[in-house]
């Protein structure tokens, strides 16, 4: 019998080998790399759990338990949930990258990478999650750098937090096994939780730990930055998730959701104010996706049985909104050889489809009608102003920076073209422009297109056990 | 005699000497900027952590420390010598790979004021289930590689740094758990650490202009 989650990774990492092999050619080796995790994730959502199935004549079971030492991998419906988005999510980044020239190392170490994160959702006991987080940081590296020498700074930012988290957790993970030896005393579960508190503050990076995500933002290519945000973000959630659900005195021990709250209020009013600001493309990409991660955070940290809906819906949106917003950010610095946005003048007479993808997604970002975060964004904030409606007004603020930023890289686009000649964009960028603010539009119209998608999440994740 | 026994005659040096030993080692990766200096200082700190783990876990185990440390120093050494100065650059030492951000004598002033620090909090640090030297030590090698982390930007001193922290951990993680597997996750995890460390190390320095590689005029590693 063999089992779903060493049949998931092993297929993951065989391909990243054969990737890593065709990586010099490059249409080859993206196809390959978006045909197999397009394949994995529709096979991940339609195979059943709870009973073996034949595949090429083989038994299979997906939802069986693989045991090793003190290791436990297994697929849960909440895991599968997410490899399902993962995978999906790596698919549709091939395709860009294959058309927004990433770096070809994207290919072979974005499959490693999904493996990484599936792996976080897999791994038992949950203390150690954060190891295999730190070694999908640490792949990281090589795709922020995409082979450049030159700046190291986001490389290295988004390397250093999640490891300097790893020991908050193991320690912590000792008081956890302490504590049933005396019942009475509660020392124990309160170290722990601050442990795991300090821990996660590390792993989620809200303000004042952001650094790392402007200067990804700065130094890597846009879809892989938008890749490893979306991707590493959800992950780091999720484990959070799972431990708040396992180890219920953890919410008890410190009021966590209040700590999220405040976070996310903070990391929110910042990023807004600064894409304001920002004078590169980077700068107001990484900014916008800071102010956007903070809304995420905000939705975590709600009371009630509404926080996480309203996180998982948001998940599902910011992740159109930061595809668009890359991929036209992508194209106009491959055209325009540029980042600053005096340098930008006369790129929308040139690449119109990237302009548009570039503003469509700074106003998703920003929550603006006709775009897919609209109502997610307007549900969240009805649900913020019930507890303060100041947190409200504080998250308004923060897109209405975006917005000011949005506004400044699209004009900063029109304009005469300099002297020297730009390419126009390619036929294929126009359809995949295309696609994405159409998919954004439709889903800005018809929000209810997604609830059923997140309807299927919510149990699973609410109820997760470790 | 194998390697473990090799390493069981250094046992003399187990205790006090390895703590100072190492604390001195610690001290070096952060002030010093010449890259031989600092990996040296490096290789020697893990050897003195292999022996202070040697009285946690088995021997075996804790010769891991060694070997890995070895192994990062090696790693970096290779990476290092990939940049080395030109013999006669026109460039003076401050431009030159490595690049800090500061004075040698203000790192070591800093390195004074964490001492002060050290002393001054010492005795109120608890930690369970470790005895005072190892608390210090714990404290040192903590203080000093977050300095290291505050101080520095360039790849090569920041991931010794780093390295350094994560190794005074591992005295505190491996005086509450002695297990095998977790033993060969932190070990192989630091050893990928020091990977993703020396292509940084890399990417940084051929950005310089008086490195020997090349890159070429868009910026791609050869």
């Amino acid at each position: 019998m063999i089992a779903g989650p060493v049949a998931l990774l092993a297929l993951l990492f065989l391909a990243c080998g054969l990737v890593y092999l065709l990586r010099r050619f490059e249409t080859m080796a993206a196809l390959l790399a978006a045909g197999v995790t397009a394949v994995l994730a529709y096979a991940t959502w339609r195979l059943p759990l709870d009973t073996p199935v034949r595949l090429a004549g083989r038994p299979l079971w997906f939802g069986q338990q693989v045991v090793w030492a003190e290791l436990t991998l297994q697929l849960t419906p909440a895991s599968k949930a997410l490899a399902v988005f993962l995978l999906a999510l790596a698919a549709v980044s091939f395709v860009l990258a294959w058309r927004t020239y990433q770096g070809r190392t994207f290919f072979p170490f974005g499959l490693a990478l999904v493996a990484l994160w599936i792996l976080v959702a897999l791994v038992q006991p949950l203390t150690l999650a954060p190891l295999v987080i730190v070694l999908a940081a640490i792949l990281g590296v090589f795709l922020i750098q995409a082979g450049k020498a030159g700046q190291t700074r986001g490389a290295w930012r988004q390397l250093l937090f999640p490891t300097l988290a790893v020991p908050f957790f193991l320690v912590a993970s000792w008081y956890i096994n302490q504590a049933p030896l005396n019942p009475d005393d509660r020392t124990p579960y309160r170290v722990a939780a601050w442990l795991l508190i300090a821990g996660f503050c590390l792993l989620l990076q809200p303000a004042p730990l952001h650094v790392a995500i402007p200067a990804v933002a700065g130094q890597a290519p846009p879809v892989v930055a938008a890749f490893l945000w979306i991707g590493g973000q959800s992950v780091a959630l999720f484990l959070l998730q799972r431990f708040l659900v396992t180890y219920p005195w953890l919410s008890a021990a410190l009021d966590s959701a209040s700590w999220l709250l405040w976070l996310g209020v903070f990391t929110a009013v910042l990023g807004g104010v600064l894409t304001a600001v920002q004078r590169s493309l980077g700068g107001i990409a990484g900014y916008a996706g800071l102010y956007d991660y903070g809304v995420l955070l905000v939705a975590m940290g709600l009371h009630g049985t509404a926080g996480l809906p309203t996180a998982t819906w948001l998940i599902l949106t910011r992740t159109l909104a930061l595809l668009t917003f890359a991929a036209g950010a992508a194209e106009i610095r491959h055209h325009m050889v540029a980042d600053r946005l005096e340098q930008l003048r006369g790129a929308a007479s040139r690449l119109p489809w990237s302009v548009a993808a570039l503003a469509m997604g700074g106003l998703a970002l920003a929550g603006m009608p006709l775009t897919a975060q609209f109502a997610s964004r307007w549900a969240l904030l009805q649900l913020v102003t019930e507890n303060d409606p100041r947190w409200a007004l504080f998250l308004l603020v923060g897109a209405a920076g975006v917005l000011i930023g949005t506004v400044r890289a699209s004009q900063a686009c029109f304009g005469r073209l300099s002297a020297s000649p730009v390419e126009r964009e390619p036929l294929s960028m126009v359809l995949i422009a295309a696609v994405l603010i159409s998919a954004g539009v439709l889903l800005g119209l018809v929000p209810q297109l997604l609830t059923a998608p997140v309807a299927a999440v919510i149990l699973p994740l609410s109820a997760l056990g470790p | 005699m194998t390697l473990v026994d090799l390493f069981r005659q250094l046992s003399l040096l187990v205790g006090l000497p390895a703590v100072l030993l190492a604390a001195a080692a610690a001290a070096v990766v952060v002030v010093a900027r010449d890259w031989r200096l600092v990996i040296f200082a490096y290789a020697f700190l893990s050897t003195m952590l292999a022996l202070l783990l040697s009285q946690l876990l088995p021997t075996e185990w804790a010769l891991l420390q060694a070997v890995v440390g070895g192994l990062i120093a090696v790693m970096l050494f290779l990476s290092a010598r990939q940049l080395r100065w030109r013999p006669a650059g026109p460039l003076s030492w401050e431009a030159r790979w490595p690049q800090v951000a500061s004075l040698s004598s203000f790192r070591a002033l800093a390195v004074v004021l964490a001492a002060v620090t050290f002393w001054a909090v010492r005795d109120r640090v608890q930690l369970p289930r470790v005895d005072t030297l190892f608390r210090d030590a714990i404290l040192w090698l903590s203080l000093l590689g977050l300095l290291g982390l505050a101080l520095h930007e360039e790849p090569l001193h920041a991931g010794l740094a780093l390295l350094t922290v994560l190794g005074a951990f591992e005295l505190l993680l491996f005086a509450l758990i002695q297990d095998r597997m977790l033993v060969g996750f932190m070990e192989g995890g630091q050893l990928l650490l020091g990977l993703a460390i020396a292509y940084l190390v890399v990417s940084r320095g051929l950005a310089f202009p008086d490195s020997a590689g090349q890159s070429d005029s868009s910026g791609r590693l050869q």
